[in-house]
């Protein structure tokens, strides 16, 4: 009779292992490599790999399909300490996914080498009917609702451009928006500005902006930042966010957010208007081009309006 | 209105880069153009000659944006390729 310690020998055979750092790297680099937690649902609940859908060792073969559409699909697996999910993995291999790793030490040893983990947070009542609508679409789900609630977004400026943005946001129920804009509202920017109402006109564009966002969504929780970013303060701001977008009204303000974005490796949603033409994209550090790619030089001073 | 068109788009990015789901923007441009109620896709390519992200970059930190050049890098346009900068101009308003 075989013991466990000749099939984990079996197993190591023919699956191979890599460390919390190599898997960490693939997932930072945008690796398409689905990651499968083979333990039991309230061992996941307690904290796992954010990436990592959880189906338990029991029901991997059956379950694995819908996880993994393609037998050359990357796949890692792991368990509590890489044993449980070492066994799993093989199974795999022997059902015909060629592409099959598994986590060496396991969760234990991801949390040990100060690897980032996520803990499930029961949704509230009033969640579940908010977002229900999500629920239904299948790029979103339950799943997509909750990274959507941990995540944060800095907005540079709270006008035209960063009240639409916010306010959908807020809407979508992104938990952390970061409202960084110096100015106080003017009537002349209620025409586009929707964020901020007559009421408010000589107050900090924040303030406003805060008041109405939360008025939305209770969930959201907005981070008022009444300054103008500046060379000394866009590092420091931009540390604590996921991704920032891009509302500013004049071009020092997007080369500094470009560079400051691109040294940082911050995705930077990029977007601008004047008078009837808008424009939007997506500046990606090392994945496609910065502003700097597409205007190395401001525009002569006569196309900048007052 | 053009406004909330653009900071929607902007806002659609955001969620899709937060999920990982669908087709980013990432080296295409989208223009609107509000009175003729068109949308135009520009391919952009990443510069190498870029002073930011090319294989040679000038700019490794902020110091450019301290000496009140409006933040913009000194560089010669004839340094770089034609961009697409020549056919759409940017933007100035937010």
């Amino acid at each position: 009779m075989k013991t466990l310690k000749d099939m984990l020998a079996d197993a190591r055979q023919v699956v191979p292992e890599e460390g919390p750092a190599e898997v960490a790297r693939r997932l930072a680099a945008g690796e398409k490599v689905v990651v499968i937690d083979v333990r039991d649902p309230d061992e996941y609940r307690d904290g796992h790999l954010e990436a990592a859908t959880n189906i338990s060792r029991g029901f991997l073969e059956f379950r694995v399909g819908s996880a993994v559409s393609d037998a050359s699909t990357p796949v890692v697996l792991y368990c509590q300490t890489g044993l449980r999910s070492m066994l799993a993995a093989k199974a795999l291999k022997d059902l015909g996914y060629s592409n099959v790793v598994n986590l060496q030490g396991g969760y234990q040893k991801w949390v040990q080498s100060g690897m980032p983990v996520i803990r499930e947070v029961p949704m509230t009542q009033d969640q579940i009917q908010r977002y229900s609508r999500h629920f239904l679409l299948p790029q979103v789900g339950d799943k997509g609702q909750k990274k959507l609630l941990r995540s944060k977004v800095l907005l540079i400026g709270a006008g035209g451009l960063g009240s639409p943005t916010a306010f959908y946001l807020a809407a979508a129920g992104v938990g952390t928006l970061g409202l960084m804009d110096g100015d106080t509202v003017d009537i002349t920017n209620l025409q586009r500005q929707i964020l901020h109402t007559t009421a408010d006109i000589g107050k900090p564009k924040v303030e406003s902006g805060t008041r109405t966002l939360k008025a939305l969504n209770p969930d959201v929780d907005v981070i008022s930042l009444p300054t103008r970013i500046t060379v000394d303060n866009v590092m420091d701001v931009i540390k604590d966010y996921d991704l920032i977008v891009d509302g500013s009204d004049n071009f020092e303000t997007r080369y500094l957010v470009n560079d400051a974005c691109f040294l940082a490796g911050k995705t930077n949603v990029h977007g601008s208007i004047f008078q009837f033409e808008g424009m939007a994209t997506v500046f990606a550090p090392n994945q496609g081009p910065c502003y700097r790619c597409l205007y190395p030089t401001p525009p002569p001073p006569g196309l900048v309006p007052s | 209105m053009l406004p909330g068109v653009v900071g929607t788009i902007q806002a659609t990015e955001a969620v899709k880069l937060l999920l990982g789901i669908g087709e980013p923007l990432i080296g295409r441009l989208l223009t609107y153009d509000a009175l003729g109620m068109r949308f135009r896709e520009v391919r952009l390519r990443r510069d190498p000659k870029c002073p930011l992200c090319g294989t040679a970059p000038t700019i490794t930190d902020l110091a450019v944006h301290r000496n009140g050049a409006g933040g913009a890098c000194d560089v010669s346009p004839d340094g770089h390729p034609e961009g697409v900068a020549a056919a759409v101009a940017p933007k100035a308003g937010g």
